[in-house]
């Protein structure tokens, strides 16, 4: 496991700001948000379309820089490194939960997953022994070989998430992703991200728009007006 | 590579589009060899003119030229008089004998060329170095030479050997190791000699021209009289038909060819010097306008139009995946490992792409077609170069490298945040 060298938050946004600029306009999206996430936190995000979720998120995972403000994830100060840094701290450090699986239909399940281990310094052997078993957490191990287009959508989310884990991140990240499921695959999926928090310790973060998907987690924030508060259940 | 199983998927997965990409690049590089293969023979030809300056002795007032055996001693020396003379570096007799296979028809399809000549003027190793003093020879492949350095040696040991041009194993319907017959003809008219054939020059060089040991042929003359009650042949003292000097350069040559025009011992009868490759010069001069279309219009042409069929494709499939780059980013690809999948890509599809067009060229011309006639020098016909097999697939390759340097470089600035947002 990932452990921090300190016991604080895992995660810590710090007055953060983000806008977008489109021609002369300036779009403020988040206006001084500061979230901490306590390591092994299953944490909710909620708000209406269009509110900043996807932006937040992205800032949690380096995928994009603030406007304004610090964001840190372990004992990183992710807002200040630059996009090869974060490349690689990406791998290590954030698993990445799409809602529309985003898996590459050209590879099988197996290759999917091993994929981001491809940039880590592995053997070929560490590199199957991970793989297999990020597969069998997800219990997809009969199902190694199809391609994503011989999967369904519940099947291709767990990929999708065994690919996440595989690396053992530090941080979970997960937009909607029951998002394109019906309430079945979508339970399951919720059941295995609990599983992942329970079992393994996973710190996770859940955005979501169904509130059977905020239930399961055990604190819930709503951003609004490019605010974050918290919610109550 | 790590990476090249993903490569390799992402061409297969538009067949018809990799497949149409390589299909044109195929035959756009098929061009593009064929171009430079020709140019590549011309350059050869051409270059060896300023490089090793072949020059070229005969009869100055009579064609077909006959001069006395005796001037071959002289012109191997230049016919140098004084220490500062110009000597040549090398020499080689030509001796014409000319017989047919079938007396009772002697018309041209049974006629052969030869030539008497000192086998070590053919091919010889020279402090390591292959050296021939016939034209043509100079450009083989090195595989090429090592077995024509063997054909030499077996042509000394062997008093009747003859080395057969490609033509003549068709026309005398002869294997290597066999035997035939000529009956003199013309000039060479009641010397009638027996071969045995111990080797033949390679497909496109020489291909209707055989050289044979002079000393054979001289012998045979010497011996004539006793078959013919005394009287000499006709040739026995004219029978030197040409005479190939090599110099350094052509200041050389120039005062080589004066010290032997106006040399006392060759003036009887007199005799002319001129450079081997002025004939060959004037004729390339003809095809200049083409050759320069060929080099500078024809080849980039071509070469633009690979660039751009690729950049097409690739930049296709580049916008229709910018999801799954960005994806590769969410992973952690590093730009330049994204750049590297795409240009990898496509390279690996235009050098793949243009081997298949050398193999194609270099089977269906030189093995299904026996070369393209081509009569250039003393080029008879012509191949497509060894070097094909590298040529192709780098112009393919290359051309494919420069015409997804754009695509692969609007990948690596895919901006992960823009794609996964709702203004993308
Ligand atoms: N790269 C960008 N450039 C310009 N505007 C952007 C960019 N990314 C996001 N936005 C804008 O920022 C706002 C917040 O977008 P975001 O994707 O974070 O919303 P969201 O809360 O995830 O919405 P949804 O629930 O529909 O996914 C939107 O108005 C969006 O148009
Ligand atoms: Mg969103």
């Amino acid at each position: 496991m990932n452990n921090p060298t300190n016991d604080g938050p895992i995660v810590r946004v710090h007055g953060v700001h983000k806008f977008f600029r489109r021609g002369s306009e300036r779009l403020d999206v988040l206006n001084g948000v500061t979230l901490d996430v306590p390591e092994g936190e299953f944490l909710g995000l909620m708000g209406p379309s269009g509110s900043g979720k996807t932006t937040l998120l992205n800032l949690i995972a380096g995928l994009d820089k603030p406007s304004q403000g610090e964001v840190r994830v372990g004992d990183r100060l992710i807002s200040a490194m630059s996009e090869g840094e974060l490349a690689g701290w990406r791998t290590r450090h954030i698993g990445f939960i799409f809602q529309f699986y985003h898996l590459l239909p050209v590879l099988s399940a197996y290759e999917n997953v091993e994929l981001p281990l491809l940039l880590l310094p592995l053997s070929a052997a560490q590199r199957k022994q991970q793989a297999t078993t990020a597969l069998e957490l997800v219990g997809l191990s009969d199902r190694v070989r199809h391609r994503p287009g011989q999967l369904s959508g519940g099947e291709q989310q767990r990929v999708g998430i065994a690919r996440a884990i595989v690396t053992d991140p530090t941080l979970i990240v997960a937009d909607e992703p029951t998002g394109d499921l019906d309430a079945h695959s979508a339970k399951e999926i919720l059941d295995l991200l609990c599983e992942l928090r329970q079992t393994l310790g996973k710190t996770i973060l859940l955005v979501t728009h169904d509130p059977r998907a905020a239930e399961r987690t055990n604190r819930l924030m709503h951003l609004d007006k490019g605010l974050l508060v918290e919610q109550r259940l | 590579m790590k990476y090249f199983k993903l490569i390799f998927r992402n061409i297969g997965r538009n067949p018809l589009r990799s497949l149409l990409t390589s299909l044109v690049t195929i035959v756009l590089v098929f061009v593009v060899t064929m171009v430079w293969s020709i140019l590549w023979l011309l350059d050869i030809v051409t270059t060896e003119k300023s490089e090793n300056f072949q020059a070229m002795v005969t009869e100055r007032w009579s064609a077909p030229s006959h001069i006395p055996l005796s001037y071959a001693e002289v012109l191997g020396r230049g016919a140098a008089r004084n220490p500062g003379d110009v000597r040549p570096l090398d020499s080689m007799t030509w001796q014409f004998y000319i017989g047919t296979l079938d007396p009772e028809d002697p018309s041209s399809k049974n006629m052969m060329f030869t030539i008497a000549c000192d086998p070590d003027k053919i091919a010889a190793v020279k402090e390591g170095k292959f050296t021939t003093m016939m034209e043509g020879l100079e450009s083989l492949a090195d595989g090429q030479e090592d077995q024509l350095i063997a054909d030499v040696a077996k042509l000394k040991d062997a008093p009747r050997g003859i080395i057969v041009g490609q033509n003549h194993l068709k026309i005398t319907n002869k294997r290597i190791g066999e035997r035939f017959k000529l009956t003199g003809v013309s000039i060479t008219k009641g010397l009638d000699l027996e071969f045995e054939i111990v080797a033949a020059f390679p497909p496109g060089r020489y291909d209707t021209m055989a050289v044979f040991n002079r000393e054979y042929f001289n012998n045979e003359l010497d011996a004539y009289p006793r078959s013919h009650n005394g009287q000499k042949h006709p040739l026995a003292d004219r029978s030197l038909n040409l005479m190939v000097l090599k110099v350094a350069d052509s200041a050389a040559f120039t005062r080589l060819a004066s010290q032997i025009e106006k040399s006392p011992e060759l003036s009887d009868p007199a005799i002319r010097c001129e450079t081997m490759a002025s004939g060959l010069a004037s004729m390339l001069e003809m095809f200049r306008d083409l050759i320069w279309g060929m080099r500078w219009m024809l080849a980039p042409a071509c070469l633009a139009t690979i660039l751009l069929v690729i950049a097409n494709a690739i930049s296709i499939s580049v916008r229709e995946r910018r999801l799954e780059l960005a994806v590769l980013k969410v992973l952690g690809f590093r730009p330049y490992q994204i750049m590297v999948l795409v240009l990898g890509e496509s390279i690996l599809l235009g050098a793949g792409a243009g081997l298949v067009s050398a193999a194609l060229s270099y089977g269906v011309i030189n093995w299904g077609m026996g070369g393209i006639a081509f009569s250039i020098g003393f080029f008879d016909r012509f191949m497509v170069p060894v070097d094909a097999f590298w040529w192709g697939p780098a112009v393919g390759g290359l051309a494919a490298l420069l015409g997804s340097f754009l695509p692969a470089w609007t990948a690596r600035s895919v901006k992960v945040a823009e794609v996964f947002s709702k203004v993308a």
